[in-house]
């Protein structure tokens, strides 16, 4: 590898070692040498762009060393800030009730109850500067209210990765993209809107509603069907003609397959176990939907040109 | 030569990798106001090789790992000569961290020092 002469060479080296690494690591790693560069340059003007990196490459690093830094930097990173990972278990009752220890299975259920608010919130703000946009396109103030809308699209992309990442686990840009200098005013608005990048975050905006439903939905069905089977044992404690008085006839019928006849103690204790078992199943499901989210996030909302 | 040099390079590496961020803390404890990344590499470049053996591109995902947990917080403002720049500064939490390290790190080297100068 040559040295790098100006730093855009010198970023599009450190894209070329970081290949293959998470884009998100990608993103923060580009961010920050840009950042580092930029700030040298500006500290001695007299210096030029080659005199600079010359410097640079000593003191902050080659690209290559710099890629490794990072790469190293992300194992520990990891290891230090994330929950440590639950005990592995062998046998499959403890792989099954083991998901109680996992905290992820936990803050996804909560993405998932979370989920509808925010989808509701992109999607509405989505489609209203969307049709604003359109409409107010024959007017003077429509550029820049466009403009304005699709950099605030940018911003709720990268809030909502920090959501995804400290809910789902799943590595996310904590930096924005860099603006590019050496373009002008015009170019970077005409890049706006060639960056396949903002339409797929755009895209990712309007599905947060329907994908939200669907997980607030399944997350408050499963949630209350499982309260309502283990607080059944109480219900039948407490007042047992509750369980008279229920249906048109007066009468609840329970069936399992062997004829139905009235509810009595072992029935409700088999639902109680029921609803234990499926608090665990919803553990499961949410966690395993928080990680298909992760993913899909992670592909609507990071930009695929740095992979 | 090129082994042992490796070796050197190596056992710095490993003992930087904890002080950095002790390190970093107390750089940005001291500091009356917040700081920007090139202006912390900076600082320490004066310091000497010492502190920190390896490259400066190191110090960024520490500060943003300090931040990530809570001890550092920062915020991008605009420069009028260059580029726009992250200031960090410390918070409360980061200061009552920064007094445990200190103890640890103070322990650490009494018994470093004393078991070096044949105390033991």
């Amino acid at each position: 590898m040559s040295a790098p002469r100006t730093i855009v060479e010198y970023l599009d080296q450190l894209r070329t070692a970081l290949r293959g690494a998470d884009p998100a690591l990608i993103q923060d790693a580009l961010y920050d040498a840009e950042e580092h560069l930029r700030a040298e340059l500006a500290e001695q003007p007299d210096r030029s762009e080659a005199q600079m990196l010359e410097h640079v490459v000593g003191s902050y690093g080659a690209p290559d060393e710099v890629a490794d830094i990072y790469r190293d930097q992300e194992i520990k990173i990891q290891r230090v800030i994330r929950p440590p990972p639950p005990p592995k278990r062998r046998s499959l009752p403890g792989r099954f009730f083991g998901v109680a220890a996992d905290p992820r299975a936990y803050t996804a259920l909560f993405y998932m109850l979370l989920s509808m608010t925010t989808g509701i919130f992109y999607f509405t703000w989505a489609v209203t500067g969307l049709s604003l946009s359109a409409g107010l396109s024959v007017l003077i103030i429509g550029l820049p209210f466009i403009i304005l809308f699709f950099g605030s699209v940018r911003v709720l992309s990268l809030v909502e990765g920090r959501l995804v990442e400290t809910m789902l686990g799943m590595r996310m840009p904590r930096r924005p993209i860099y603006p590019h200098q050496d373009m002008t005013l015009m170019q970077r608005i005409g890049r706006m809107f060639t960056d396949v990048h903002t339409w797929t975050a755009l895209c990712y905006m309007l599905l947060m509603l329907p994908l939200g439903i669907v997980y607030f939905t399944v997350a408050v069905t499963l949630l209350s069907v499982s309260a309502a089977l283990i607080a059944t044992p109480l219900a039948m404690a407490f007042q047992r003609d509750w369980f008279d008085g229920l249906y048109v006839n007066h009468q609840i019928m329970v069936d399992w397959g062997f004829g139905a006849h009235q509810p009595g103690w072992g029935d409700v204790l088999a639902m109680f176990v029921v609803g234990i078992l499926l608090v665990f199943a919803t553990l499961h499901l949410a966690r395993a939907m928080g990680r298909m989210h992760g993913h899909i996030a992670k592909h609507m909302l990071v930009p695929r040109a740095l992979a | 030569m090129d082994d042992s040099a490796s070796q050197l390079k190596k056992f710095q590496k490993e003992l930087s990798s904890g002080t950095v961020s002790l390190v970093l803390l107390a750089v940005l404890g001291k500091s009356q106001q917040p700081m920007y990344g090139y202006q912390i590499a900076k600082s320490l470049e004066e310091m000497g090789e010492g502190v920190l053996a390896g490259k400066q591109s190191a110090l960024y995902p520490v500060l943003r790992n300090l931040e990530a947990a809570g001890l550092l917080a920062s915020e991008v403002e605009p420069s009028v000569s260059g580029p726009p720049r992250r200031y960090y500064r410390i918070t409360g939490q980061g200061r009552d961290m920064l007094r445990e390290w200190i103890a640890a790190w103070n322990a650490t080297r009494d018994s470093v020092d004393q078991v070096l100068q044949g105390g033991v």
